[in-house]
């Protein structure tokens, strides 16, 4: 009796351990955020929808990986935020790109670039 | 940039946490509202659109947790959630708290005392000195090696003059002063002191100036005083009048110029000074001392940029030897040529080692008191642990993380020794205060600072934290690695027999440890016994002193000679004296004047002082061949001295030394009279070869008065004082102390060492008995069930009381042996303190095992007890 409580408790233990997956690519997120956000200002759901629909929906953004994606790279400098009101007269949490959010996304995108060129060549080289 | 960032985001996020959580949450619910609005766009129902929602979203809890987890600020969150459980936790159980608190407090406690006194003698700076790095102490190497503490001005001048590694060289001697400003005047300790000697030590005055350099360049040309802001409190009313007014300084009117900073006492650890006269004013102050030649001055300066201690000793010794080869000085083992240079500090070289080497003992003996309370406390918190384990248990179920309960864990171990460390410190403070208190003889102006600093504090925290983690974390990590749900199972009963054998060595190693402790105490109080025991070869009892400085009255030697010889004579003319004497050093003080005499061609050296002609009567010294000194022995007649029974042998002309000629000070000086060995500087020492010569003939100006009388009597104390002010009012009123509390100071290192290791063993013993009071307690609590059987099949209760009671006593015996082992061991390294007590020496060996055996049996005879008085019943139903 005893020992199926603890059971279960364990088991809740572990789906609350499994990481949630997000169905961007790994390690790319960042990279997404400040590429849509070089064109302009933007809310947080304005940047998850912009990428669902310029991926043609291959991304989905899931909120909670988002919301903590803008925490690291503001405080990391690359974002500054302020409140502002939408085209809906809401007021919503916009982003937008510093200096240094420039440079880093040069920098994120000239490497992807080498990465994607590499794992192409090597697709290619086993064809 | 991006650092800032993190640490103002940070901490506005902790200062405005609501309004964060709050913005968050906005953000959420705009996901929520905007997905709802596309569902509702592709004319799905307004109830469906929103469950829609919620599904894409996911759970706004489960977000706002993932987001906050971000970010160092939620460390401290954490933290400070961990420390209000642990508050709560330790509150719950105040008896374990209590006992746990004060073990660490008696442990860090010894430890931090002893490092309060470490600190305060050897690592603290100078109080009052503003020492860079830069300030250097000076002490000449005799040609043979030897490390002296003092030069003479000759040396100090030349080197002041020609050193390029030094940018100054200051010097300081010692002075007796009596100082009459308003009232009765005051005999102090004060330093003659050259020019710059306040500079150089960037020291600030409180009060008016220091020296100007036109001050100290021309004998006798500024009759100046800087006094101590003590000495200015206690004998000038603290008042700033006083400041450029003129006070009597040994009978010479001196222009008060300045106060010293507050904690200024000058530079000489331990002895304290009360004023500063420059140097040049020395042939008024001190006259018999020769300003040029004698070397009576400590140097210390200031290195220039970029000097090592190493260039500047190297650059003084070329200066040095240069100018004994241009001079041709003679190169006797006295003669210097080089000059060690060390980092500056309140004791000279050579004092400095051996206060260390001390120190580093105690310290040492002090440790061995924090593993015993650290064991200790280990063992408790093990003990505790495996009670807590169901509630550790439903925690991780809970989904608590093996880290979260760790950190949970040591969060309580961490404040249990920082309380620890708290009760450590005051601790520490009294001990301190109790240790000053140490009687010191009254004519040297010892003064001990130990108290506590913000270093010792600091110390004293960081020792107990090392100990939690070193003693409280091995409990933590067994409970967090044991497995969570087999604890679940089985509640408290686990803990296998290899971690009782872990737990039993450890009370063994308490025990033993405390018990070689305790054998140190009882060899120091042995000693002690054995030392005011000990026949110094001269009677102490009924002999009153008292040491005047002739020469801080400004006295010369006529003058002092009258005022010796008038005393001597009213005092000799009371009723019920004996006698009446002088020396120029009380023997059992710790100090000898050392001196070569020559004779048939050899050379030896011997102690020697002055006396005045009753002196052997007043001492009792058996005269055992010749005479004693004489009335006629004076300044004009053939210089005589008398003899010990070693110098005699030495001389090696037994029985035929009477009547032979020594040269003693350069003089031929005739031998009249041979008495017997005795005691002469310290308790411990071999009798060295001495000599005694007539004050008449061999004159000191500060000399130390005997009177012997022929019953106590307590008004002869004041009758003298009352003599001496009667001679000459203006002189300070005279100190009167037995001759056993002038002689105190002999037994001091083993008085100290008696209290010291007395008090650590002491405590190590209460620790150590708690340690198997409570092993014994808990063994008996986990045998409950076994005990209630046994006594329900019909066990005597004695049976049970002897089987837990053995079960104290075989640990008890274990850690006898062992501990006798150790003591046989460590007691080698004290053998020197100890006057011929053999450091083996049985009767304390077997009275101290003794009364550990009585206190061991105590500790494990009352959990006995409590076992043997269980009901069975209860006992049975204790599961």
């Amino acid at each position: 009796m005893n020992d199926r409580i603890v059971d279960a408790l364990r088991c809740r233990e572990r789906t609350r351990l499994d990481e949630p997956t997000t169905d961007v690519i790994q390690g790319t997120l960042d990279m997404l955020i400040l590429k849509t956000l070089s064109l302009e200002p933007m809310h947080g759901f304005g940047i998850a929808r912009r990428i669902e629909q310029i991926s043609k929906g291959v991304f989905k953004v899931n909120p909670g990986s988002l919301l903590t994606a803008f925490q690291r790279l503001e405080r990391a400098g690359f974002l500054d935020s302020e409140w502002r009101q939408t085209e809906n007269g809401r007021r919503a949490k916009f982003y937008t790109l510093t200096r240094a959010g420039r440079k880093q996304l040069d920098i994120e995108t000239a490497d992807w670039a080498r990465r994607v060129s590499a794992v192409t060549r090597l697709l290619k080289a086993d064809g | 940039m991006s650092l800032w960032r993190q640490l103002s985001r940070g901490l506005r996020v902790l200062a405005r946490r609501a309004e964060a959580d709050a913005d968050l949450d906005d953000e959420v619910r705009h996901f929520y509202e905007e997905t709802e609005k596309s569902y509702a766009a592709r004319g799905i129902s307004p109830l469906e659109a929103r469950r829609l929602a919620r599904l894409e979203v996911g759970d706004a809890t489960v977000i706002r947790e993932r987001v906050r987890d971000y970010g160092w600020e939620n460390l401290v969150g954490t933290m400070w959630a961990d420390l209000r459980l642990a508050t709560r936790m330790l509150r719950k159980t105040p008896v374990f708290t209590a006992v746990v608190v004060l073990v660490i407090s008696l442990g860090s406690g010894a430890v931090t005392t002893v490092f309060s006194a470490m600190n305060s003698l050897l690592l603290r700076p100078v109080p009052g000195v503003a020492d860079d790095g830069q300030l250097a102490a000076l002490q000449p190497i005799r040609s043979d090696g030897l490390l002296l503490q003092q030069g003479s001005y000759r040396e100090y001048a030349y080197l002041r003059e020609r050193s390029r590694t030094l940018a100054e060289i200051a010097a300081w001697g010692k002075v007796a002063l009596t100082i009459a400003g308003k009232g009765e005047g005051a005999t102090i300790w004060g330093n003659l002191v050259s020019g710059n000697y306040f500079d150089v030590l960037g020291a600030h005055p409180s009060l008016g100036r220091f020296f100007l350099p036109d001050e100290d360049r021309t004998p006798l040309a500024a009759p100046v005083i800087v006094v101590s802001y003590a000495f200015w409190r206690s004998h000038l009313a603290g008042d700033p009048s006083v400041v450029g007014r003129s006070v009597l300084v040994n009978g010479n009117p001196f222009t008060l110029i300045g106060v010293a900073g507050k904690d200024f006492h000058g530079i000489y650890t331990g002895v304290r000074a009360d004023a500063w006269v420059p140097v040049m004013m020395q042939p008024l102050l001190r006259p018999r001392a020769n300003l040029e030649a004698s070397s009576w001055l400590w140097m210390f300066g200031r290195m220039n940029d970029g000097i090592t201690t190493a260039a500047a000793q190297k650059e003084l010794g070329t200066l040095l030897s240069s100018r004994a080869e241009a001079e041709g000085e003679p190169r006797g083992p006295a003669g210097f040529r080089s000059m060690a240079v060390f980092p500056f500090s309140g004791l000279p070289g050579g004092e400095g080692v051996v206060m260390f080497r001390l120190i580093a003992v105690l310290l040492g003996t002090a440790t061995l008191v924090l593993i015993i309370a650290g064991v200790n406390v280990g063992a408790m918190l093990a003990a505790r642990s495996a009670t807590r384990g169901r509630e550790l248990a439903v925690r991780a179920a809970l989904g608590a993380g093996r880290t979260r309960l760790l950190r949970q864990l040591l969060t309580e171990i961490l404040l249990l020794f920082t309380l620890g460390a708290a009760g450590g410190f005051a601790f520490a403070v009294l001990a301190t205060a109790a240790l000053e208190q140490l009687p010191v003889p009254a004519n040297i102006p010892l003064q001990l600072e130990l108290s506590p600093d913000a270093r010792v504090m600091m110390f004293c925290l960081a020792t107990s934290l090392l100990a939690g983690l070193v003693f409280g974390l091995w409990p933590a990590f067994r409970v967090v690695r044991t497995d969570i749900t087999a604890r679940m199972r089985d509640g408290a009963q686990t803990g296998g027999s290899g971690r009782n054998l872990i737990g039993r060595s450890l009370i063994i190693g308490q025990l033993a440890l405390s018990l070689t402790l305790l054998v140190a105490a009882g060899l120091f109080v042995r000693a002690l016994q054995r030392g005011q025991q000990m026949d110094p070869g001269f009677t102490m009892s009924r002999v009153l002193t008292t040491t005047f400085e002739a020469e801080s009255w400004g006295y010369d030697e006529t003058r002092s000679r009258a005022f010796y010889a008038s005393l001597r004579d009213r005092v000799a003319a009371m009723p019920r004296v004996a006698a009446v004497s002088y020396t120029s050093r009380l023997p059992l003080t710790g100090g000898s004047s050392t001196e070569d005499i020559e004779f048939d061609g050899k050379t030896i050296n011997v102690q020697r002082s002055s006396v005045d002609t009753d002196y052997f009567a007043a001492l009792q010294i058996p005269l055992l061949r010749g005479r004693a000194f004489l009335v006629s022995d004076n300044a004009q007649s053939q210089r005589v001295a008398i003899v010990n029974q070693s110098l005699s042998r030495r001389l090696g002309v037994e029985g035929g030394v009477l009547g032979r000629t020594i040269t003693f000070l350069g003089k031929p000086t005739t031998i009249v009279g041979i008495v017997r060995d005795t005691k002469y500087a310290t308790l411990g020492e071999s009798t060295p070869p001495f000599a005694y010569l007539p004050l008449s003939q061999v004159w000191q100006p500060t000399q130390t008065l005997l009177v012997r009388s022929n019953e106590d009597s307590e008004w002869l104390g004041p009758a003298i004082q009352q003599v001496v002010i009667a001679l000459d009012p203006a002189l300070p009123r005279p100190k009167m102390s037995s001759m056993s509390e002038a002689t105190s100071i002999v037994l001091l290192p083993q008085r100290a060492a008696a209290i010291v290791t007395g008090a650590l063993g002491l405590i190590g013993l209460v620790l150590a008995t708690m340690g198997l009071y409570g092993t014994m307690a808990y063994s008996v609590q986990r045998r409950t069930r076994e005990i209630g059987i046994r006594l329900a099949l019909g066990a005597q209760r004695a049976t049970v009381l002897s089987m837990v009671v053995r079960e104290g006593m075989l640990l008890t015996g274990v850690a006898i042996v062992i501990g006798v082992f150790l003591a046989g061991i460590a007691s080698q390294l004290i053998e020197g303190f100890l006057f011929n007590v053999s450091p083996l020496d049985a009767a304390t060996y077997v009275s101290m095992s003794f009364a550990f055996l009585f206190v061991a049996f105590v500790a494990s005879y009352l959990p006995a007890r409590r076992a043997a008085l269980s009901d069975p019943l209860l006992a049975l139903r204790a599961e």
